[in-house]
């Protein structure tokens, strides 16, 4: 067998996490620091909420320092940064040949210091506008927002991720700030560095870069779902329609145990629709999805769903024949042992190929690490996975009122 | 290693174990032509529908799975003045897994099932279950970019650019009435002639031993590949003169929330004894990367774009601008990329920025290596047009001897050819 992956890890005093992951024969180092810190995490409490899109402004805005662009540094030190948000994460990152530790304290800059000013922010919302408008012209993401809407109304998720023209306009240096000290703290973030370092100068290289606790923390308040919405459509100018059928799985699974089950559940969703099932051979000759069908397990931060989309002339045949398939459930039928060794297998391979990506490791492992998941146990996990608890699992989930949709239809057509 | 198998047919066996997985590719050429690219997109769905073994799109997928998840793909692409029709199948390295897999033997007998033994109905037909939804997939595929606002700008600026090569009109992955057009029987037609006629690439990437590799595709495609005499290939490049004393325009007005830019350039070549890179350092000054002209000039100081960015494609010598803007902007911002142009052209950029485009032309060769499809790409370069392939040493070379007066006189030769707008309102 040839050699595994070793990792590093040292959990600093005030809570910051710090992994390294050599990975040999690659020349470059990827690292990437992350706050379990997303656009959901707005609810202050008593009917408060900071505007939408504030997450991702922040993201923007961390770059802009005194004087500078943080972006400057990276790329005289030989570094390509980026950085992004999602509903539950905010993460930074660089990509070097050279140079790692010294990129290291400028990423280090980049999330401890922030530099808010009324400039810099006003500057900043016509660029994230522009941002905001090009996403609404892609269908896919007009779609997810919106079935997000009936799976969580008028939750956080449901919102676009940069927010919108007017929520832009309550975002100001202040609240900016406020909302800064309350997401990026050092309990509450980590980071990992994937190549050829040395792990001992790395983390004296952290601890010289005091990052301190903020002022008293304001709580940011878990999100209570409303009933799940009965379903909608609209038409949009498109030269297809697209579908979404979507499933709310309420779990009171956190860690471990929330990883596991996400794992679960896309077994589930692979052998009753997934590209390898017979519905999904059925579906396709009977024209009612194309290539374009897909689906997507989320479960992270009180947030578990599944989403099933693609473009389809037959809106109403697309969600009657899930609905009604779904509720049938005869997984106990078609998942054999040899379809469940298959998965099995597919995981594995899957795990394999993610290893040949520095970036998909470093993020695999920042984000898992909120969850209590050691990525090189990931196998093990998959292993201890049985047939029966992934039989019991979908007898829970296929519930008529955890069903919804979203249709948007071409041009009204 | 490098073997001439039969004529035209070359195998490339690059052993490396830097990678948890092992790529293998075959790649079918011949010159673009009009008539064909939809037929080649649509025999390349066919093909990985099903096979005779495994007959139906569940059976593959199956066995990929069994595979310790296999990735097939089969694609068409334009490489130079080819049509690349092309096979691959990446897989686990079987060092990482327990037991005898026969991993790298399976996986070649799968991606030789699927472009030699084909699912048929009879003798002159593929199955019709397989070429009826693939084709509706195609005629979907091909209507749903409609949806995709860059993909459409991009397009449209094809066509202007090529308007005096008829065989590129037709975008590589094909023509929705051609499609409709398209029959079963002229499609398995079309099949044994590519399948026998055209040029051959082979290529592995991964953990393997090369003469061993080089037997087992020898055992298992000596029928098939090896006894035909195929056609040669030759490179041609497209003339541009005429666009560049009369360039196109194009606008169309849609209801979308962002308008697009899309400009079109060639780059005349520079006076020999000047770098190679230069046309390259020259696009990353005016539009790479976050640190370039374009990106800090128009989005970031002026906030007219969310995207905007410059591409230089050394192997047609064609530079795009492409920008997602308001469409109340677009004077603004097409006025402020030309600023950007005369500054290059002027040489106004410092030498920081030079040293920067250095910096990131050097990172980003050395980081692609870290990528298994990097080396696919550069064997088929080798074997199809090796005069442009630098060794490490010899791109260190171009690069150390890159200077202002380089990049400027690329920046001199470059020629507007082409602008698209989408106006969106």
């Amino acid at each position: 067998m040839a050699k595994k992956l070793q990792k590093y890890i040292k959990t600093l005093p005030n809570g910051f996490k710090v992994t390294a992951v050599p990975l040999p024969g690659y020349k470059q180092t990827y690292t990437v620091a992350m706050a379990n810190f997303g656009s959901v995490d707005t609810n202050l409490g008593q009917g408060k909420y900071l505007p939408a899109g504030i997450a991702h402004f922040i993201e923007h805005k961390l770059f802009a320092k005194p004087g500078y662009d943080v972006s400057e540094k990276f790329a005289k030190y030989g570094a390509n940064s980026n950085a992004y948000t999602s509903y539950t994460k905010t993460a930074y990152l660089f990509q070097t040949l050279e140079n790692p530790y010294e990129n290291l304290k400028i990423l280090l800059d980049l999330f401890q210091h922030p530099y808010f000013t009324e400039d810099n922010v006003n500057s900043e919302r016509g660029i994230i506008n522009q941002e905001i408008q090009m996403y609404l012209d892609m269908p896919e993401w007009v779609l997810e927002q919106r079935i997000l809407g009936q799976l969580y109304p008028n939750d956080p998720i449901s919102f676009d991720i940069a927010g919108s023209t007017a929520s832009l306009q309550q975002i100001n240096k202040d609240n900016l700030l406020a909302t800064y000290q309350n997401g990026y703290r050092p309990n509450n973030m980590d980071l990992v560095l994937v190549g050829d370092v040395d792990f001992d100068k790395v983390v004296s290289i952290v601890e010289a870069s005091p990052f301190e606790q903020m002022d008293e923390q304001t709580d940011i308040k878990p999100n209570k779902f409303l009933q799940i919405g009965a379903g909608g459509q609209e038409s949009m100018k498109i030269s297809q329609s697209r579908s979404a059928f979507g499933i709310r799985v309420d779990t009171k699974l956190t860690g471990y145990e929330l990883v596991k089950y996400q794992y679960i559940l896309n077994m589930i969703m692979e052998t009753l629709i997934g590209e390898s099932s017979t519905n999904y051979q059925s579906m396709t000759n009977k024209n009612i999805i194309d290539d374009s069908f897909s689906y997507n397990v989320v479960a992270e931060n009180g947030y578990c769903f599944i989403i099933v989309s693609g473009s389809t002339n037959k809106p109403d045949e697309f969600q009657n024949h899930l609905r009604e398939y779904f509720l049938k459930n005869d997984l106990d039928k078609i998942l054999t042992k040899d379809k469940f060794e298959r998965i099995r297998r597919d995981a594995i391979g899957a795990y394999l190929f993610a290893q040949n990506s520095p970036d998909a490791i470093a993020n695999q492992i920042a984000e898992l690490q909120f969850y209590d998941v050691d990525y090189l146990q990931l196998v093990q996990l998959l292993n201890s996975t049985t047939l029966d608890e992934v039989l019991a699992t979908s007898k829970e989930i296929f519930k008529e009122n955890k069903f919804t949709y979203y249709n948007l239809i071409a041009d009204g057509k | 290693m490098r073997e001439v198998l039969a004529k035209n047919v070359v195998l490339n066996v690059k052993p490396l174990t830097q990678f948890r997985t092992i790529k293998i590719q075959i790649d079918f050429l011949r010159p673009i032509n009009k008539d064909e690219s939809t037929k080649r997109r649509l025999l390349a769905n066919v093909l990985s529908n099903s096979t005779e073994k495994y007959p139906s799109f569940k059976a593959i997928n199956d066995r990929e799975m069994e595979l310790y998840g296999a990735e097939v793909n089969a694609y068409t692409r334009s490489l130079l003045n080819f049509n690349d029709l092309g096979f691959s199948v990446e897989f686990a390295d079987p060092s990482f897994l327990i037991g005898d897999t026969k991993q790298i033997e399976n996986n070649l007998d799968l991606l030789g099932e699927i472009i030699f033994q084909p699912n048929l109905a009879g003798d002159d037909e593929f199955d019709n279950t397989a070429f009826d939804v693939e084709k509706r997939n195609m005629l979907s595929n091909l209507q749903a970019i409609q949806d995709n606002q860059d993909l459409v700008s991009m397009l449209e600026l094809s066509k202007l650019i090529h308007q005096d090569e008829p065989n590129k009109l037709v975008p590589i992955f094909g023509d929705e009435s051609q499609l409709r057009a398209l029959t079963n029987a002229e499609l398995l037609d079309y099949y044994q002639d590519a399948i026998n006629n055209d040029f051959v690439l082979i290529n592995v990437v991964g953990n393997v031993d090369p003469e061993n590799f080089a037997q087992l595709v020898k055992q298992k495609f000596s029928g098939k590949l090896l006894q035909q005499e195929r056609n040669d290939i030759e490179i041609k490049f497209e003339s541009f003169d005429k666009l560049i004393k009369d360039p196109s325009h194009g606008q169309d007005h849609k209801k979308v929330n962002q308008s697009r830019l899309a400009i079109g350039y060639y780059v005349n070549k520079i006076d020999k004894g000047f770098s190679h890179l230069a046309p390259q350092a020259m696009n990353l000054i005016l539009g790479g990367d976050d640190q370039s002209q374009l990106f800090l000039q128009v989005r970031e100081k002026n906030s007219l774009a969310y995207s905007v960015s410059s591409s230089y494609a050394p192997n047609n010598h064609l530079l795009t601008i492409t920008a997602g803007l308001d469409a109340k902007t677009i004077d603004q911002a097409l006025s402020l990329i030309n600023v950007q142009l005369d500054y290059m052209r002027s040489g106004k950029f410092t030498d920081e920025q030079i040293e920067h485009a250095k910096k990131v032309l050097f990172t980003r060769r050395q980081v692609g290596s870290d990528n298994i499809q990097f080396h696919i790409m550069r064997s088929i370069w080798e074997s199809v047009y090796p005069k442009t392939i630098l060794s490490e040493a010899e791109y260190k070379k171009e690069l150390d001897k890159l200077d202002r007066k380089h990049i400027i006189a690329a920046a001199n030769n470059i020629h507007l050819i082409a602008d698209y707008k989408l106006i969106g309102e």
